[in-house]
């Protein structure tokens, strides 16, 4: 029998990876809930973010607060990136068939990519942790980052937040009926239009706070894009397109799945994760939490 | 109403275009190409590795170049695949008409490099590849040479140095491809030849570019070990660091590292996250040995890059590159097989001391130099201290 | 009369065929440049250019958007890389081997997917496909994994380069010839009519399902061997040519040259191949250019570079 302290601790490192992937996940089912685009690019909104959250805190390098302050620029300004592309470029081609977008979005995670290693360089790059969360707590005998667990509370935090909105105001409910029926809500008066650029800055947002979040603890490097966007698909395939709570289950069980899986099938973790998202594309397609597109 | 198919008439044109495109011309300079690896986590020691095959190529040129010829240096990112290694080295033969292959960073692009040089008859010169599968019967051709260390000498170098020191329970972590997967084993199969109390308690095998360690972090500090071997390299090797710092792990346990891990590069890269007190090496050190050449070369270095602090991975490159031309100038001649009878056998006199190039497996008899991280007052980063050369040559099979 | 009967053949077909006759006997020339480079970026281009089609006979012909071609292509390198290689089969026999692999592995990959619609379709395809990959990746005695499997060597009579592109330029046309016969016949329009709107083809008795599988696994045949074809071009096969941007890659050739015509996917292949060959020796960043083009061609060029000649050109012509 393994070592409780040692579960847990693995356990949790694997619930400060799906945080993430929560983050970035949530925006991405959003973004498909409502304007039904899988928008490949939302991997290179977080990568963006994380790259600029790293030039934000070259800025302010002597101020304690930095890492914030850059935290809160980035994320913003990806989304106002998201909705830039979302207003001039991918609305435009909202007419014709799902490829498309589907295609503008890849070919947005080809420019994106390139235009960060123009910037940036292809070099690693890397910021150190904020001064308040420098440390590590301890967890029966083991050790734990402080920031990780900053993470963690900061994921369920945010996924409480946005289920408040959902549930109980009006944007909220505007939102879900969107997902439902657009054409009705359209019929009803609603700013359709509006709404889609709307639903795009926040998803985008979303993603950008991810990276810009992750640029502490991991790698800031060009691949970070490409790298998540498919455990992200894995996500909300596994929890279901368009569902809040499935991209929040969906993320905690790849969480799991990757901490533990390379103990148990140390070389087999890639293929189980794989596995399991084809199981439930075959057998619950709209994923365990998810209801069957109506269209 | 004609019809007609308008794709097959632009692929007729196409098919004619191609046929009337000039084929490429022989040219004076000697043409070498230099695929590696510029890009991500491998830049940290790519880049360098460039740079001093470039500072070499200038030398010589100054000099008047080779057999009256300059050399032309071909780069081409390779990024740190074989996939690529192994297309980028093609177009530089087929299109470029290249004449030498110098490059590739990883070990797999080392192998994926030494079949592209067999299949096209081009002599390939790995400046940094280390597997032991490049040189060894079965894969081993007469294209394929290594300036570089190989994963025997570096694994079984780890090995004498862990074999000093009472630790029993050991673990590794190395990145789960070619050079992670045989400087381990050649580790654990000469620590086991030496000193066979010694008990590996696990082995944790991150990707290549893995972006998070915890789980692996977690995983080592589980098993309790006394002491680790690590082969993370470059950015990988930054990268664990940081994310170990919060959980003590270098307070804990024990750490040899191959992978570079005491070049100034990654020490500048980390600062004050890089860890203390663990021995690891370096293919070459500013700082040591204090010979005339060396201190030559690293003035050289420093104002060539404009760095105060010149970075240690140059050396592979120019190393690589004055086995080529050192072996042109014997041969008198740029025939690949008279080039070849000349490489096998050579020494030479490089910055960091005599070289040879064994004739009997293609393999240079490169060590490295190995030593303790330790903070100085001399410098704003740690480096090595103390510090010594282990030769390669009673490592080597 | 089954789905391939002979009715009268429809003059498109015999247009086509003249083509293809003509391009080969065109492309039949090229060795003589002497070339060693154009040799080279000529097999690459008919490799490529036949994987294109293959994907096309899907996404063009039956509407099925498939993001996991790739895994179909790399079935057939590594069956026959390894045949022959590992259990020394000859070269004729490992070939047919791939062709089987590729068959089976999209019959069953097929099987399941054709039983969704649209994203999820896709999303399914995707997710085979990185198994696939994963599995390759991992089983490193078997394929190499991440190292490759490097070392393979041209078959027995077709040692040299020039042997080999005779040899891929014959297969890929004959291939050609072949799927142009399919899309003509009677269950190549089911299956454009099943792109169109497959309720309604439902309704008419066309068993929609099996229709797409079937087109899925043609589709899968000739991808498996372009794929044979290209590990024995390239002498080594590694992982990453069944990772997914290689399968957006090739969905990007097809809808630069344009998915809705026969030759418009070959023409986009060779376009991509011809223009990252020109753009990487000057630049790294031929994403960038690619991502580009890709947008380009989505905001303006819809049809593809053969849609777009095709509206500006006097002649008519049929689909």
């Amino acid at each position: 029998m393994p070592d409780p302290s040692f579960l847990l601790i693995q356990s949790l490192s694997g619930l400060t990876y799906a945080m993430f992937l929560f983050l970035i996940a949530s925006g991405l089912s959003l973004i498909f809930g409502i304007l039904r685009v899988l928008n490949f690019a939302h991997g290179s909104f977080y990568m963006l973010g994380a790259y600029l959250t790293y030039q934000f805190v070259s800025y302010f390098v002597n101020n304690p607060t930095g890492f914030w302050i850059a935290v809160l620029f980035s994320s913003i300004a990806i989304a106002l990136l998201g909705g830039l592309i979302e207003r001039l470029f991918l609305s435009r081609l909202y007419i014709r068939e799902e490829l498309n977008q589907l295609l503008f979005t890849y070919a947005l995670v080809l420019i994106l990519g390139d235009l960060a290693k123009i910037v940036w360089g292809t070099g690693q790059l890397s910021i150190p942790r904020p001064q308040i969360l420098k440390g590590a707590v301890k967890i029966m005998d083991q050790y734990f980052p402080e920031y990780n667990i900053f993470i963690i509370c900061l994921g369920f935090g945010i996924a409480f937040f946005f289920w408040i909105i959902l549930n109980r105001t009006r944007w909220g409910r505007i939102i879900r009926a969107a997902a439902l029926d657009r054409e009705m809500l359209n019929a009803l008066g609603v700013n359709v239009t509006k709404l889609f650029t709307v639903v795009f800055i926040i998803g985008s947002w979303l993603a950008g706070l991810g990276g810009a979040l992750v640029a502490p603890i991991a790698a800031i490097v060009p691949g970070m894009d490409v790298e998540i966007i498919i455990n992200v698909f894995i996500v909300v395939v596994i929890g279901g397109l368009g569902s809040f709570w499935g991209t929040l289950l969906g993320a905690l069980v790849l969480g799991q799945v990757i901490s533990f899986g390379i103990l148990i099938l140390p070389r087999l973790a890639i293929v189980f994760i794989y596995i399991l998202m084809t199981i439930v594309l075959i057998t619950r397609p709209w994923g365990l939490l998810g209801k069957p597109l109506s269209r | 109403m004609k019809r007609f198919s308008i794709g097959g008439l632009i692929l007729c044109f196409l098919g004619l275009l191609l046929l009337f495109s000039p084929a490429g011309a022989a040219e004076k300079p000697i043409l070498v190409g230099f695929p590696m690896f510029l890009t991500g986590g491998g830049a940290l020691f790519g880049q360098p590795a460039k740079v001093g095959a470039e500072m070499y190529v200038e030398e010589v040129n100054k000099k008047g170049g080779v057999l009256g010829r300059p050399i032309k240096l071909l780069v081409r990112d390779c990024k740190g695949t074989p996939d690529e290694a192994t297309r980028v080295a093609r177009e530089l033969i087929a299109k470029e008409n290249v004449q030498f292959l110098v490059g590739g960073l990883t070990a797999a692009q080392g192998l994926a490099l030494s079949e592209v040089a067999k299949t096209e008859k081009i002599i390939y010169i790995a400046p940094i590849s280390k597997t032991t599968a490049m040189t060894e019967p079965g894969k081993l051709h007469p294209y394929v040479f290594r300036a570089a260390a190989n994963t025997n000498t570096e694994g079984r170098s780890a090995a004498v140095f862990m074999a000093k020191h009472p630790w029993k329970k050991v673990y590794t972590i190395g990145p789960d491809y070619e050079y992670g997967q045989m400087v381990t084993k050649a580790f654990v199969e000469w620590i086991k030849k030496i000193k066979p109390d010694v008990e590996i308690v696990g082995q944790g095998w991150p990707k290549l570019g893995e972006a998070d360690y915890t789980p692996f972090i977690t995983a080592a500090l589980a098993k309790k070990p006394d002491a680790a071997f690590f082969s993370l390299w470059g950015g990988d090797f930054v990268n664990f660091s940081k994310q170990a710092k919060p959980y003590g792990f270098y307070e804990k346990v024990k750490v040899v590292s191959a992978g570079e891990a005491g070049s100034p590069e990654t020490a500048i890269a980390l600062k004050d996250d890089l860890p203390l007190g663990i021995t690891t090496n370096a293919y070459d050190l500013f700082y040591y040995p204090d010979t005339p050449e060396h201190k030559a070369y690293v003035e050289k270095l420093k104002a060539y890059t404009k760095q105060e602090y010149p970075p240690s991975w140059a050396i592979t490159g120019y190393i690589a590159m004055q086995f080529l031309v050192e072996a042109i100038k014997k041969a008198n001649s740029t025939d690949t097989m008279k080039v070849i009878k000349a490489l096998e056998g050579l020494t030479i006199d490089t910055p960091i001391g005599k070289q040879t190039m064994r004739a009997k497996d293609h393999q240079a008899n490169r060590g490295q130099f190995w030593g303790t991280t330790a903070k100085v007052p001399e410098y704003p980063f740690p480096i090595l201290r103390p510090v010594e050369y282990i030769p390669a040559d009673n490592l080597m099979d | 009369m089954g789905p391939f009967g002979k009715t009268i053949i429809p003059l498109t077909m015999l247009k086509r065929e003249k083509f293809i006759i003509i391009l080969t006997a065109l492309l039949a020339l090229l060795p003589l440049s002497q070339s060693r480079f154009y040799i080279f970026l000529g097999t690459d281009i008919l490799i490529m250019g036949l994987f294109a089609m293959s994907l096309n006979l899907l996404l063009g012909y039956t509407g099925l958007v498939s993001f996991g071609h790739a895994a179909y292509f790399g079935i057939g390198a590594y069956t026959c890389a390894l045949l022959m290689k590992k259990a020394g089969i000859i070269f004729p026999l490992a070939f047919i081997g791939a062709m089987v692999a590729g068959v089976l592995g999209a019959l069953i990959i097929g099987f399941f997917c054709v039983r969704l619609t649209k994203i999820y379709f896709a999303m399914l395809t995707l997710a085979f496909s990185q198994i696939v990959w994963a599995i390759v990746f991992k089983w490193n005695s078997l394929t190499g994994g991440d190292t490759g499997l490097i070392g393979i060597d041209f078959p027995a009579y077709l040692d040299s380069s020039v042997r080999f592109y005779y040899f891929t330029l014959v297969v890929v046309a004959v291939s050609l010839g072949l799927l142009q016969r399919i899309v003509n016949s009677p269950f190549g329009r089911i299956l454009t009519t099943i792109r169109e709107n497959p309720e309604r083809t439902e309704f008419i008795g066309v068993n929609v399902k099996l229709y797409q599988l079937i087109a899925f696994m043609i589709s899968g045949l000739f991808a498996a061997i372009s794929g044979a074809l290209f590990g024995i071009f390239n002498h080594s096969l590694f992982p990453d040519l069944l990772y997914w941007p290689q399968s957006a890659e090739v969905l990007i050739m097809s809808l630069l040259g344009g998915i809705y015509s026969f030759f418009g996917p070959l023409v986009g292949a060779t376009i991509i191949l011809y223009m990252r060959m020109l753009v990487t020796s000057y630049t790294q960043y031929w994403p960038f250019i690619m991502g580009t083009i890709l947008a380009f061609l989505l905001f303006f060029f819809p049809g593809g570079i053969v849609g777009f000649l095709r509206e500006k050109k006097v002649f008519k012509w049929p689909k």
